[in-house]
């Protein structure tokens, strides 16, 4: 290759082996279809099943009558909301535990770690089923699922922000003589405690969606509505609560969105 | 007094900061360190409040070793050592106020600090270091709304409110314009006479040594090369501690405006 007399050099080419991995995984996703039997038609076929058509039309009376519906969705919220408060509060400590830049000290980040570990490693609707199996179906049990599922996710996501706080801020307080706890305290959380509450918003984004979904295994919430109408195969009114919460969902992104973009 | 009794620094991965290091610095004195980077002048401030452990020697504040010192102690030591850093080191999101504060945090039990519970005497202490380098006016506004001679001034109240006997400034002024740094240097020289405060300052420009020293101390490859008084330094010993000709680039240039 010669170089060009400005001393500019040649943009350079692309790898074989970029073609040789973008080759590799498009073999993989076809031979993973044909094994799974998805074709274009099969897809077509679901949608051409008479089942559709029992969506239409919505019987909206039902759907806004207030025991029907509104009530369970009320329910939804303070399922939610309990979990958001309780879920981001504890991953708040656990998260300083966890970071290696503000961690006390090596027994408790292994006690908080190997804990994180185990919570994460249990799908949540499992955590749903076994909750409902202990403390009996309802909104409690969801309650308990939702604040699990809030801290696993709560945790990944904010310790994440504390590894990559600034450590100066840290040292000055260490230079100060300060504890490790005030230290941390006030080093460290002003810092991060922005994110911290843009991130519960949208773990509370989260938990109305998966409330949604636990109630399907019967912990209380809208999702027990929706579950017992597809049982009777009520498919309308099941598109009518659906309605609702898009709806609902959307309004609620809308303002966390809002409010992230404020304290960012 | 401070007394470094044959202090070696090795981190791990072998690289020695200090190496064998004797010196002995009187209450009140105003000592410059200056040396290349990497000649330990960090080290050598971080070895004294055990923000770098010696791994050799002894170090002793006002009596009190510092080397292998329980945690307590080295608290109680660092309560006592104000420092002051290159890049500032204010928590950017919060009020000067509460960065100021963060001096008094050996001074409150621990749950007070964490809940933000600073009893009124502390905030006092808080304020009065504002006024002595006159930004008191900034209290509730937010550090990263300072500009940066403004923001090591926040700095310096934060390491005065430790109500110290010793100050450390790690390259104080590196960051900072001519102007600004002459100030903050003027700053640190006033506290020192007004206080007496013993003062050690790690320095890159050498015209900024001569002018406010007391006590110049070269390093050079974690070894006192140098230990005398400023008026007897010649740009000859400069050449010296620093192994090379003395170029434009070790002088801030911007003569006094005083």
């Amino acid at each position: 290759m010669t170089v060009p007399e400005s001393g500019r050099p040649t943009r350079p080419r692309l790898k074989p082996r970029t073609f040789l991995i973008a080759g590799l995984v498009l073999l993989f996703t076809i031979y993973s279809g044909r094994q799974v039997g998805f074709t274009i038609t099969t897809f077509w076929e679901v949608w051409s099943n008479p089942l559709w058509e029992k969506f239409w039309p919505v019987p909206w009376e039902w759907v806004l009558d207030r025991h029907n519906v509104i009530n369970p969705l009320i329910e939804t919220f303070q399922i939610a909301i309990i979990s958001t408060l309780i879920g981001c509060g504890l991953a708040l400590p656990i998260s300083f535990i966890i970071s290696p830049l503000t961690t006390p000290n090596k027994p408790t980040y292994l006690v908080a770690k190997g804990i994180m570990n185990v919570v994460r490693a249990v799908p949540d609707l499992f955590w749903a089923k076994l909750l409902v199996t202990a403390v009996g179906i309802g909104a409690f049990a969801g309650s308990w699922a939702l604040s699990i599922f809030s801290l696993a996710v709560m945790v990944k996501l904010f310790s994440e922000t504390v590894d990559s706080a600034d450590p100066r801020p840290l040292e000055a307080a260490r230079a100060a003589g300060g504890r490790h706890t005030p230290a941390v305290r006030t080093g460290v959380l002003p810092t991060v405690f922005p994110s911290y509450v843009a991130y519960s918003l949208y773990v509370f984004e989260l938990n109305i969606r998966a409330s949604i979904v636990l109630g399907l295994v019967g912990a209380g919430g809208i999702g027990r509505v929706v579950e017992a109408q597809r049982q009777y195969f009520r498919f309308d009114r099941v598109l009518g609560i659906l309605l609702i919460i898009f709806v609902i969902v959307i309004v609620i992104e809308q303002i966390s969105v809002a409010l992230r973009k404020r304290l960012v | 007094m401070i007394c470094f009794d044959n202090v070696s620094v090795t981190y791990r991965g072998g690289v020695k900061a200090l190496r064998n290091l004797d010196l002995t610095i009187d209450d009140g004195e105003f000592v410059v360190i200056v040396g290349l980077s990497g000649a330990g002048k960090s080290t050598l401030l971080r070895a004294l409040n055990g923000l770098v452990p010696a791994t050799e020697g002894s170090i002793t504040v006002g009596g009190v070793e510092v080397v292998g010192a329980s945690a307590a102690t080295l608290r109680q030591v660092r309560s006592n050592i104000g420092m002051i850093f290159q890049t500032f080191n204010l928590v950017n999101r919060t009020t000067v106020l509460n960065n100021v504060l963060m001096g008094r945090l050996s001074a409150v039990p621990a749950w007070r600090s964490t809940f933000g519970l600073w009893p009124a005497q502390e905030r006092e202490k808080a304020m009065q270091s504002l006024e002595r380098v006159g930004i008191v006016e900034k209290a509730y506004v937010r550090a990263s709304d300072l500009s940066g001679g403004q923001q090591q001034r926040v700095g310096i109240a934060r390491a005065l409110a430790q109500e110290p006997t010793v100050m450390l400034a790690d390259e104080p002024v590196a960051a900072l314009d001519p102007v600004t740094s002459r100030q903050v240097m003027g700053d640190l020289q006033r506290i020192n006479q007004d206080l007496g405060i013993t003062t050690l300052i790690n320095l890159h420009f050498l015209d900024l040594a001569r002018e406010y020293g007391q006590r110049l101390i070269g390093l050079r490859e974690g070894q006192l090369v140098f230990d005398g008084d400023i008026a007897d330094v010649t740009d000859k010993t400069f050449q010296e501690i620093y192994g090379r000709s003395i170029t434009d680039t070790d002088l801030l240039a911007v003569e006094s405006t005083e």
